[in-house]
């Protein structure tokens, strides 16, 4: 009865040492890009620890956003090598998780998922970014709240209003948050205004709207 | 009358299924079986539909995909572009108007990310994403 | 009337010291028998607490299970309503001491499989901060979470191993 056992146990580590061949340095990784980049680059590392070659099948993103590349399709026994996962950062904020399929030829339905997690540092909360007031409504002042990222130091913001319909004034709250002040000439109109705020010494550029609108038609 | 441990745990486990059932039940209008999506902030296509002029429709997908086909008179709206974006999908905003957002199909995530920021960002209310995207949206053409 | 002094008094030393051992041993009995309660009711405190908490918001139940990503959508759902309440029912088991073993069995098997989505979910970078007590333990580190769980995992060892040694006795 041992004997079964252990020949049995022996059989199962042979089979599983003989499937895993693409060992993968990591299948997670976080990046933190800086506030001005457009890009975050995961590199997947991988050898080839078995005895025949790997043939990567598919390897696909869960999004648009991120493309991956692989360098090569064949991987020979013994070789190491990456893919390379790009996620465009776009106008895309908080920590964004992206995953890429990788499939091979190593054994039936052989996935890895490979996971990007890219936090992307916030240096300025807007809260709203859009203010507006309906047509015929008392032009009255409305606030935008900004919150200055934990990890960022802002002494000043520049608020700038594409349009001189609108009045925006800005207030120092301390601790760093600011208080952007809106206020419309009148609300005739259906004008409005892109606000443009940002933070000194930077080159990162935020964005509010302020508008008039229709007022809703009754049903 | 003694239960061997097996007969015991079914019984707990059975027991249990009674007021779980009745918090489903409880709870059917709060959360949808389909998706993650609370069904407060989703709808079909045929309800969006029937909302006519009222609604605005917004193409959460990659520029390509937009330009490539899209619901008529839907506007792009993504997350690549969204400060050059957003100003002209406000343009087209006003309130009373339900906004339709949709990406590719049941399974991405793309609207619900838009319609997240459409909420939380510029504060705006009656904001749904289409059960089925683009997907669904083709199923009905 | 026949009284045998010399027989009457020797029994009564015999009797005190057997007494005595007796009596000893079975208030150590009785400690651990009021220990052993008393853990009953912490265990199954701590399980109907958290039952309880998840009970009340089953939709976030449901998004916090499946952030863990490992099951789909819709058995989430079914696991949000069903599993705080099994949970409360072996809590009660564990209280009123019907069905014990078989609510130990379960409260077992529950922790572990949640213990290894846990440490899974470490191990895939998932940012899983809510544990067995949903959102009250939220801000609560991973290796807290850990800590937690396995002093539940002992706790219900020591149950088990008491209730099994006092059928023996």
């Amino acid at each position: 009865m041992k004997t079964h056992i252990v020949a049995f146990a022996l059989s199962i580590i042979i089979s599983l040492s003989a499937r895993a061949e693409l060992k993968w340095e990591q299948t997670t990784i976080e990046l933190h890009p800086a506030a001005a980049d457009k890009q975050a680059v995961g590199h997947f590392k991988y050898q080839n620890s078995g005895k025949t070659p790997v043939h990567f099948k598919s390897v696909h993103a869960s999004c648009g956003c991120t493309t991956a590349q692989t360098q090569k399709d064949e991987v020979p026994p013994g070789d190491k090598g990456e893919i390379t996962a790009t996620f465009n950062i776009g106008d895309r904020t908080g920590t964004q998780i992206k995953t890429v399929t990788v499939e091979t030829d190593e054994a039936a339905n052989q996935k890895t998922v490979l996971t990007l997690k890219t936090v992307i540092p916030q240096q300025l909360e807007i809260n709203p970014t859009f203010l507006f007031w309906k047509q015929g409504d008392k032009p009255d002042q409305k606030t935008i709240t900004v919150k200055v990222g934990k990890e960022f130091t802002v002494k000043h913001i520049k608020v700038t209003s594409s349009s001189p319909d609108f009045q925006t004034k800005v207030e120092e709250k301390g601790n760093g948050e600011f208080q952007i002040d809106v206020q419309p000439q009148e609300t005739k109109n259906l004008i409005a205004s892109t606000l443009t705020i940002q933070p000194d010494d930077s080159q990162k550029v935020f964005y509010a709207t302020a508008r008039i609108t229709n007022a809703p038609t009754v049903q | 009358m003694k239960f061997s441990l097996t007969r015991q745990a079914i019984t707990l486990a059975v027991l249990a299924l009674l007021p779980a059932a009745g918090e489903a039940i409880y709870f059917q209008d709060k959360i949808s079986w389909r998706s993650p999506i609370p069904p407060s902030e989703s709808v079909n296509v045929d309800q969006a539909r029937a909302w006519g002029q009222n609604a605005i429709w917004v193409d959460a997908r990659p520029d390509e995909e937009f330009a490539q086909d899209h619901v008529p008179g839907a506007l792009s709206l993504n997350e690549d572009r969204w400060n050059e974006l957003l100003p002209q999908f406000l343009a087209a905003w006003s309130p009373g108007k339900k906004v339709v957002v949709y990406c590719s199909s049941l399974s991405c995530n793309a609207s619900r990310e838009v319609a997240r920021r459409l909420r939380k960002e510029a504060q705006l209310p009656d904001v749904f994403v289409l059960e089925g995207g683009w997907e669904a949206w083709l199923k009905q053409k | 009337m026949n009284k045998t002094p010399n027989v009457q008094l020797a029994t009564p030393n015999t009797e005190r010291t057997e007494d005595s051992t007796l009596a000893v041993g079975r208030s150590a009995l009785d400690v651990w028998r009021l220990l052993w309660r008393i853990l009953d009711f912490v265990v199954a405190g701590i399980f109907i607490y958290a039952g309880s908490i998840k009970a009340l918001d089953p939709v976030r139940f449901a998004n916090d299970i499946d952030n863990y990503k490992i099951l789909p959508w819709p058995i989430s759902v079914a696991l949000a309503f069903y599993l705080p309440w099994l949970e409360i029912f072996c809590g009660l088991a564990l209280i009123v001491r019907y069905f014990y073993r078989g609510a130990l069995s379960i409260l077992m098997a529950l922790i572990l499989v949640f213990t290894l989505a846990t440490i899974a979910a470490k191990v895939r970078g998932l940012d899983i901060t809510c544990g067995c007590f949903g959102h009250a333990s939220q801000h609560w580190s991973f290796p807290a979470h850990l800590a937690t769980n396995l002093a539940i995992i002992a706790a219900l060892v020591v149950l088990w191993v008491s209730d099994r040694l006092t059928k023996s006795l």
